[in-house]
C-alpha cells in the first residue's frame, strides 16, 4: 500500500457548504479525493450519533460545515451545531478518538476556494494524526 | 391545483425583479422574468456580504409555503419556480395594446452557445485570443470573449460576448459537443453598401466591417450606388451626406423608391448634421458622425443587422408589466476627476472594493492594493460621490451608500483582525433605517471605524505608493492624511436603457431621470398596467427594494385580478404519481458516461456490479444533460417500473428542475429521485488513477442508493386553508392591506381599537410633495367602509389567537366586553405607533415648546400664524438615536423640512433654525433640504456631547447651541421651539405579538423574519407586519409595505389547499416522551403540544425541514422525512465500506 490516504466524512449543509463544494467542483479546483459528502438540509440536524458512528466505522475524520453565523437559512441551525460540536469534541476522547478528528467550519455558497482549502488542510492534519484505529478495535 | 390565468412580464432579474416575479408566481400567476444581462441576480451577484448580518441569506426569499415549486438552493447561484419563465440576455423592445392585454415584443441577445449542449469544459476559453475587462469583478480582472458571466451560477453555461468576439472561430472548432455557433455564415450573407466619395473612408469601413464578418460593397458616388442597388441583394446602405454630384439625401430618396424597405444609415461631418437629421425624416434610420469610432460603427451595423433580421424576437400577451431594471452606479470617470479615479489605480468605487474583498475576486479575498498588490493598511471611504451634487444633476441622496460604506469598513476590520485602519469621510451619516444607527455605533465603538465629518478637497499621490487625502473638517481646518486605498461611495443613477424604456412605456420621468410615480405610490406610474419595482424607482437599499417589489407585484396582481385573472381554470399541474407506498423499495440507477469520457476514467462495469449487488437495476446513458439523453433515461426508467430512481451525473443542482419533468414522465414523485455527482471524482488532477476513481464513484452511488432505499415514499399531504384575512390596526397601513386583500375577493376583518379608522393620518395635513393626507384618509376610509368584503370592527381588540397558517382562530373583545371568534388563514399586524412625547428640552413647561405634529396641527387650525412669528428653532433627534431609543425615526427630518418650508413660504422673513445631528434627507427628500437652505433656513449641526440647552422664563424660550463653524455658543430666542421627537411603537404591540406567537425587537417594533429578505413576514408563517409598528416610515412607505404584506398574504389565500415541502418533520408518537425539547428547537414555531390528545403536533406548512427537532430529540421520536437515522447510518456504512 502507498501513503496513508485518509477518508473524511463531510456533513455539509444544503444551502452553503454543499453549494461551495459544488462550486469547487465546477470551477475545477483541484482537491484531494478523500471526502465523502453527505448533504444535510442544515448542520443543525447533524446528530452527534452520526459523527460517532462515522468515526466508529473507521472514518479518519469528520467535517461538519455550514453557513456562516447569522447566515443560516434556518435562522440559527448552524449555531445549534456549533454548540453541539463543541460538546462533542469534549467527549470524543472518551470514545478513544482524538478530538482533532472532528472539525467544524463555516463555508458560504460562493466560497468554493475555501472549501477546497479546508479539505486540503484537513487531509494534511489527519495524515499527521495517522489512520483511525477505531474500527479494528471495535471489530475485535 | 388551480392556476390563475393572468400573466405578467417582469423586466430585470435583480433582487426586486425576482421578488416581484416570485410574489406573482406564488399567487399562481404566470410570470416571464427577463434580464438584459446573461445571468440573474443583478447587483446582488457581485455582493458577497450584506448588512446587517454581513453575510448573505438571500435564499430566505424562496417560497416557504409550497416550497417544492421553487428551487431549494442558494439563490445567488440560480433560481427557478414552476410559474416563472426566466429569459436571460433578453430585452423588452415593444409594447402594444392596453392594460390587461399588452402585446410585448422581446429580443434575445444571441449567446452563440447552446446551453443544452455546453458541458462547461472550458476548452473554448483556453483557445480564445481575446481579453477584455471582466464586468463581474468590476473590471479588476480580465476575461475572454467566451466566458461565464457569473462564475458561481448553476446551471452555468459559457456565453460569447459578441462585442468582444474577434470571430476567429477557434472556439467553434475546439468545442467537443458542437455547442458554439458564431453565426459567421449569416453575417457573410448580410451585404453592406458603403457610399462615400473619399477612398480612405470607404476602405477603413470596409476593413472594419469585414473583420466583423459582414460582406461589404463600395461605391464612390451616388450614381454608382444606385446602379449597385439596382442589382439587388444589398441589406444596409451606409451613405455619406455630402458628395459631389448627387448628394446623400438625393441618393436616399432614389434608393427608397427602388427598395422601400431598404435600411439606410447616414454618415455625416459635424457641419452637415442638420442635413443628416433631415434625412431621417425621409427614411434614414440613423446617422453616424465623422470621424468614426470603429467600435461604435460596428456596433451600429450589428444592431441594424439584428433588427433587420428580427433575430431572436418573440411576441406574446401579458396582463401587466413590472419594470425592475435596477440602477446604474455613478461612474466617477464620467465627471470631473475630483478624487483621482482617472489617475490612480488605488482609487476604486464601492462595487470595485466589494470585488476586491470577495473570495471570488482578483486576490481571493485578500486586501491588496490594485496597483502594486501591496498589503492594504489604511482605507478611506468618501461619501456622496455622484450624489447630493447639483452640478451632476443629482439633487438627491442615493440612500444606500452610508450603510454600504459602514459595512465595507466593518468587513475590512473583520477580515484583518482590526489591523486595517478604516475612515469614512462624510457630510451626514444617514443611518435612517431599522437598526442602522446601532450598526453605525457598533462600527465606531467596537471596531474603531473612524467617522470624519468633512469635505474632501483632493486626492493626490502620497508617500510609498499611498494616496494623500486633503480635507477640511467641520470647523474649516485643513488636514492631510495618507491612505493605501480610497473607496468612492458612488451613488445611484437610472440604469442604461432607461431612455428607451421610458419611451417604450410612455412614462414620464423626473429631472434626474427616474420614472415618475403617482401620489402615495412608489409603484404605479401614470400609465396603467405598467409598474415600477425596487431600486428602479430610485434610491433604495435591498430591504426597501424587496418591500417595494412586493408593492409592485401587488399592484400588478390587482390589475390582473380585475382583468379576469381570478377566473380560475383547472390545470393538470399536479401530476398523478404512482402510489408506491406499499411496494418494497426498488431502485433503478441511470448513469451518465459523459459521452464515454467517464467510462474511460472509471470502470463502469465494476460500478454496475457493485450497485447490482445492492439490488439496483443499472442503466447507462451517454449524455444525461442533453434533452435526448434525459429522454432516453426516461424511457428505460419507465419500462423498469422501479419506485426509486438514482441518477449518476454531474452538477446535481442542474437537475433539480428537470427532476419534476422526469418524475411526471415516469409517474414517480420527485422526492423519490436523487442525483449523485459522479463527474467530480474524475476531474483532472484527481482522475489519473482509474481504480481510485472507480472506487469513489461506486462509493458516491452506493451512498445515494442506500439513502433512497430507506426513504419514506408517502407523498406530502395538502392542507385546506381558511381563505379569510385578519388585519389588526386601522391606520393607513392596515386599511391599505385590508383593501388590497378584499379587492382580490377574500373576506377581511379589520380590527381597530379606537373609535375611528385613520390613525396618524388624522394629525397630518400635507406632505413634502404637496399631497393631501386628509384626502387620502377620506378616500381610503370610505373605500374600506363600503367594501362588501371588509368587516370593520371598531373599539375592538384581539385577546387570543391559536392555530397555524391557514387555520387561525382568533378571539376579539368588543368595547362592551362582548367576545367574537374569527377563523382566518392569515393575519397582518399593522398596529402602528405615534409621535413620542418629549422628556427633554423643557417640553411641557411652556406653550412655546411643541412637537412637529403639534406645530402642524396648530398651523392647520390657525392657532399659530406664520406671519406672527419672527423666529422658530427646531431641534432634531429629541430622545432619538441614543439609548434607550437608539434608532432614527426617519420621518422627523422630513417633517422639519416640511414645516420649515411652510413657514418660509408663508412668511419669508421668519428665521428658522434647525439644530440637527445628521439631516436624514434620504432619497429624493434631499431636494427639499436644498430648497430649505435656498429659502434661508439655517442648519446648525450639534454633537450628542454638546446638545443645545433650553431655558424658559416667563413663557419665553432661550436656546443655546454651539455653532461648529464659529466654534462659539450662540443664543437664540425663538417664538416657538419645535421638538422632533420621533416615533414610538404603539403600546400593546408586544402583547399582540405574544398573542400571535411573534416577537418585537428591543425598541418594541415588530421583529420581522429577516430584515432584508423577508421584511414583511414573521418567522411564524402566516403572520405579517406592516406600517410603523414594524419601523418608522412615511405614509407612502407604510402603504408600500402594507401592499407588500397583503401580497405575501395573497400567496397563501390564493389556494384552497396548499402543500408543505417534501422534507418535513414527523413525530413517532409511540417513542415520544413529550419532553418538548423539539418545540424549543423549532425556529419557525411549527410545533406545539396538544394537551388534549397529549401529543406533539407539527404544522406541516410552517415546518421548513431544517431537522433541528430531530437532532435534539433524545428518543429519535422526531424524524425528518428523507433524513431518518437509518438512512444516515446506511449512507455512512456505504461511504466507509471501501476502507476494509
Amino acid at each position: 500500500m502507498g501513503e496513508f490516504e485518509p477518508t473524511i466524512i463531510a456533513f455539509v449543509c444544503n444551502w452553503c457548504t454543499y453549494t461551495a463544494a459544488d462550486l469547487a467542483g465546477t470551477s475545477r479546483l483541484i482537491q484531494p479525493p478523500n471526502v465523502r459528502m453527505i448533504r444535510m438540509m442544515c448542520t443543525g440536524m447533524v446528530d452527534p450519533k452520526y459523527v460517532i458512528k462515522a468515526l466508529l466505522e473507521g472514518a479518519d475524520a469528520v467535517l461538519v460545515s455550514g453557513c456562516h453565523p447569522g447566515d443560516c437559512h434556518y435562522i440559527n441551525g448552524n449555531l445549534k451545531a456549533r454548540r453541539r460540536i463543541k460538546l462533542l469534541k469534549e467527549i470524543l476522547p472518551k470514545f478513544g478518538f482524538d478530538e482533532r478528528r472532528l472539525k467544524m467550519t463555516w463555508i458560504g455558497a460562493s466560497e468554493g476556494i475555501d472549501f477546497a482549502e479546508t479539505i486540503r488542510e484537513l487531509v494534511a492534519e489527519v495524515k499527521a494524526l495517522g489512520p483511525n484505529q477505531a474500527r479494528r478495535q471495535m471489530v475485535i | 391545483m388551480k392556476n390563475k390565468r393572468g400573466s405578467a412580464l417582469v423586466v430585470g432579474a435583480g433582487i426586486s425583479g425576482m421578488r416581484s416575479a416570485l410574489d406573482l408566481a406564488e399567487e399562481g400567476y404566470r410570470v416571464t422574468l427577463i434580464d438584459k444581462a446573461p445571468g440573474l441576480g443583478g447587483t446582488l451577484r457581485q455582493l458577497d456580504y450584506q448588512f446587517p448580518t454581513d453575510h448573505c441569506g438571500m435564499c430566505k426569499m424562496l417560497p416557504v409555503v409550497e416550497r417544492d415549486s421553487a428551487s431549494q438552493y442558494c439563490l445567488r447561484k440560480g433560481f427557478f419556480h414552476e410559474n416563472i419563465d426566466i429569459m436571460a440576455a433578453t430585452e423588452l423592445v415593444g409594447i402594444e395594446g392596453e392594460p390587461g392585454k399588452f402585446q410585448v415584443t422581446l429580443r434575445h441577445q444571441p449567446t452563440m452557445v447552446d446551453p443544452e449542449r455546453c458541458i462547461g469544459c472550458a476548452a473554448c476559453v483556453t483557445v480564445c485570443p481575446v481579453e477584455v475587462p471582466d464586468e463581474f469583478n468590476a473590471g479588476l480582472t480580465t476575461r475572454k470573449a467566451v466566458y461565464l458571466p457569473v462564475p458561481h451560477n448553476v446551471p452555468n453555461h459559457y456565453v460569447v460576448d459578441p462585442a468582444a468576439c474577434s470571430r476567429c472561430g477557434e472556439c467553434e472548432r475546439v468545442c467537443p459537443t458542437g455547442a458554439i455557433d458564431l453565426q459567421l455564415e449569416a453575417r457573410k450573407a448580410f451585404k453592406v453598401l458603403v457610399v462615400d466619395d473619399e477612398l480612405v473612408v470607404r476602405d477603413s469601413i470596409k476593413e472594419w466591417l469585414e473583420d466583423a464578418g459582414f460582406q461589404v460593397e463600395m461605391a464612390e458616388s451616388g450614381v454608382e450606388a444606385l446602379e449597385k442597388l439596382s442589382q439587388g441583394g444589398c441589406s444596409l446602405l451606409l451613405l455619406d451626406v455630402k458628395m459631389p454630384g448627387m448628394d446623400g439625401v438625393e441618393v436616399l430618396k432614389n434608393a427608397r423608391e427602388m427598395h422601400p424597405d431598404l435600411d439606410v444609415v447616414m454618415m455625416t461631418a459635424y457641419a452637415t448634421v442638420e442635413t443628416a437629421v433631415e434625412a431621417m425624416k425621409v427614411g434614414a434610420m440613423d446617422y453616424l458622425m465623422k470621424p468614426f469610432d470603429p467600435e461604435a460603427l460596428v456596433a451600429l451595423v450589428v444592431n441594424r443587422y439584428r433588427k433587420l433580421l428580427r433575430m431572436g424576437e418573440q411576441q406574446f400577451e401579458v396582463g401587466a408589466i413590472i419594470l425592475a431594471a435596477g440602477f446604474a452606479n455613478f461612474d466617477p470617470a464620467s465627471a470631473p476627476d475630483t478624487y483621482g479615479y482617472h489617475t490612480f489605480e488605488n482609487v476604486v468605487t464601492s462595487i470595485e472594493y466589494e470585488r476586491l474583498m470577495s473570495g471570488t475576486g482578483p486576490h481571493g479575498g485578500k486586501l491588496l492594493r490594485p496597483e502594486d498588490s501591496q498589503r492594504i493598511r489604511k482605507i478611506a471611504w468618501l461619501q456622496c460621490v455622484g450624489s447630493r451634487n447639483l452640478h451632476l444633476n443629482a439633487d438627491y441622496c442615493s440612500s444606500v451608500c452610508c450603510m454600504f460604506s459602514i459595512k465595507e469598513a466593518l468587513l475590512a476590520k473583520e477580515k484583518s483582525d482590526g489591523q486595517v485602519d478604516a475612515a469614512i469621510f462624510y457630510m451626514d451619516m444617514r443611518t435612517f433605517g431599522k437598526d442602522f444607527q446601532r450598526y453605525r455605533e457598533r462600527a465606531e465603538r467596537d471596531y474603531g471605524v473612524r467617522f470624519i465629518r468633512s469635505r474632501v478637497h483632493s486626492v493626490e499621490a502620497g508617500e510609498a505608493g499611498c494616496l494623500q487625502l486633503r480635507y477640511s473638517d467641520i470647523e474649516g481646518r485643513m488636514h492631510a492624511e495618507d491612505f493605501d486605498l480610497v473607496v468612492l461611495a458612488t451613488g445611484q443613477r437610472p440604469p442604461a436603457g432607461s431612455d428607451e424604456l421610458a419611451e417604450l412605456c410612455g412614462v414620464e420621468r423626473t429631472p434626474s431621470g427616474f420614472f415618475k410615480t403617482e401620489p402615495f405610490s412608489f409603484s404605479r406610474t401614470a400609465k396603467q398596467g405598467i409598474f415600477v419595482s425596487g431600486s428602479f424607482g430610485g434610491l433604495r437599499d435591498i430591504s426597501e427594494s424587496v418591500i417595494q417589489a412586493g408593492s409592485a407585484a401587488f399592484a400588478a396582481s390587482t390589475l390582473l385580478h380585475a382583468g379576469g385573472g381570478s377566473l380560475s381554470r383547472v390545470t393538470d399541474d399536479e401530476p398523478a404519481y404512482r402510489d408506491v407506498t406499499r411496494d418494497p423499495p426498488k431502485v433503478a440507477a441511470a448513469l451518465c458516461s459523459c459521452a464515454g469520457d467517464l467510462a474511460r476514467a472509471a470502470d463502469f462495469k465494476a460500478i454496475a456490479q457493485k450497485l447490482e449487488g445492492m439490488g439496483l437495476e443499472v442503466f447507462l446513458t451517454e449524455r444525461m444533460c442533453t434533452r435526448e439523453g434525459l429522454d432516453e433515461a426516461c424511457r428505460v426508467l419507465r419500462e423498469s417500473r422501479a419506485n426509486r430512481v438514482l441518477l449518476g451525473a454531474c452538477m446535481p443542482y442542474v437537475y433539480q428542475r428537470k427532476l419534476k419533468d422526469l418524475g411526471k414522465s415516469i409517474g414517480l414523485h420527485p422526492f423519490l429521485i436523487e442525483v449523485a455527482d459522479i463527474r467530480t471524482p474524475a476531474f483532472p488532477g484527481r482522475g489519473e488513477d482509474r481504480a481510485r476513481v472507480t472506487r469513489e464513484i461506486a462509493s458516491v452511488l452506493s451512498m445515494a442508493a442506500s439513502r433512497l432505499q430507506g426513504i419514506d415514499p408517502l407523498p406530502p399531504r395538502s392542507v385546506p386553508l381558511s381563505r379569510r384575512a385578519l388585519v389588526v390596526g386601522g391606520g393607513i397601513a392596515g386599511m391599505t392591506a385590508a383593501l388590497g386583500i378584499a379587492e382580490h375577493g377574500y373576506e377581511v376583518d379589520l380590527i381597530e381599537r379606537s373609535e375611528k379608522l385613520g390613525g396618524n393620518l388624522h394629525r397630518l395635513y400635507r406632505t413634502l410633495d404637496g399631497w393631501s393626507p386628509q384626502q387620502l384618509l377620506e378616500q381610503t376610509a370610505a373605500a374600506v367602509n363600503k367594501h362588501p368584503h371588509i368587516s370593520v370592527h371598531l373599539e375592538a381588540r384581539v385577546v387570543h389567537s391559536e392555530g397555524q397558517v391557514g387555520r387561525f382562530v382568533t378571539t376579539l373583545e368588543h368595547a362592551g366586553g362582548a367576545g367574537e371568534t374569527i377563523e382566518h388563514g392569515v393575519a397582518i399586524l399593522a398596529t402602528g405607533g405615534s409621535e413620542a412625547k418629549p422628556q427633554e428640552y423643557g417640553y411641557g413647561q411652556c406653550d412655546a415648546i411643541v412637537t412637529q405634529h403639534e406645530l402642524e396641527d396648530q398651523l392647520q387650525r390657525g392657532q399659530v400664524a406664520p406671519g406672527d412669528l419672527t423666529s422658530v428653532v427646531m431641534i432634531q433627534c429629541v430622545g432619538s438615536r441614543e439609548e434607550p431609543r437608539n434608532y432614527c425615526s426617519r420621518v422627523c427630518c422630513a417633517a422639519a423640512l416640511k414645516n420649515a418650508l411652510y413657514l418660509k413660504e408663508h412668511n419669508p422673513h421668519v428665521e428658522v433654525y434647525i439644530l440637527y445631528r445628521d439631516m436624514m434627507a434620504y432619497g429624493f427628500l434631499e431636494s427639499y433640504y436644498t430648497q430649505a437652505r435656498r429659502a434661508g433656513v439655517v442648519f446648525i449641526q450639534y454633537q450628542v456631547a454638546a446638545k443645545p440647552r433650553v431655558e424658559t422664563a416667563n413663557g419665553a424660550v432661550t436656546v443655546t447651541a454651539l455653532d461648529p463653524l464659529l466654534q462659539r455658543e450662540i443664543a437664540l430666542s425663538p417664538d416657538l421651539l419645535v421638538l422632533s421627537s420621533g416615533i414610538v411603537p404603539s403600546n400593546g404591540n408586544d402583547e399582540l405579538a405574544g398573542i400571535f406567537g411573534v416577537t418585537v425587537n428591543r425598541d418594541g417594533f415588530y421583529q420581522e423574519a429577516e430584515y432584508k429578505w423577508r421584511p414583511v413576514e414573521f418567522l411564524r408563517e402566516g403572520v405579517f407586519a406592516c406600517g410603523i409598528g414594524h419601523s418608522p416610515r412615511s405614509i407612502t412607505e407604510s402603504m408600500a409595505m402594507a401592499e407588500a404584506a397583503s401580497q405575501r398574504a395573497l400567496s397563501i389565500l390564493s389556494r384552497e389547499r396548499t402543500m408543505g415541502g417534501s422534507i418535513t418533520a414527523q413525530v413517532r408518537h409511540s417513542l415520544c416522551s413529550l419532553c418538548q425539547l423539539c418545540i424549543e428547537a423549532c425556529p419557525y414555531g411549527a410545533r406545539r403540544y396538544d394537551a388534549e390528545d397529549e401529543v406533539i403536533v407539527i404544522d406541516e406548512l410552517a415546518c421548513q425541514g431544517c431537522g433541528a427537532c430531530a437532532a435534539v430529540c433524545p428518543n429519535s421520536a422526531s424524524v425528518l422525512r428523507g433524513y431518518r437515522d437509518q438512512q444516515l447510518f446506511s449512507m455512512l456504512d456505504a461511504a466507509l465500506e471501501e476502507l476494509f
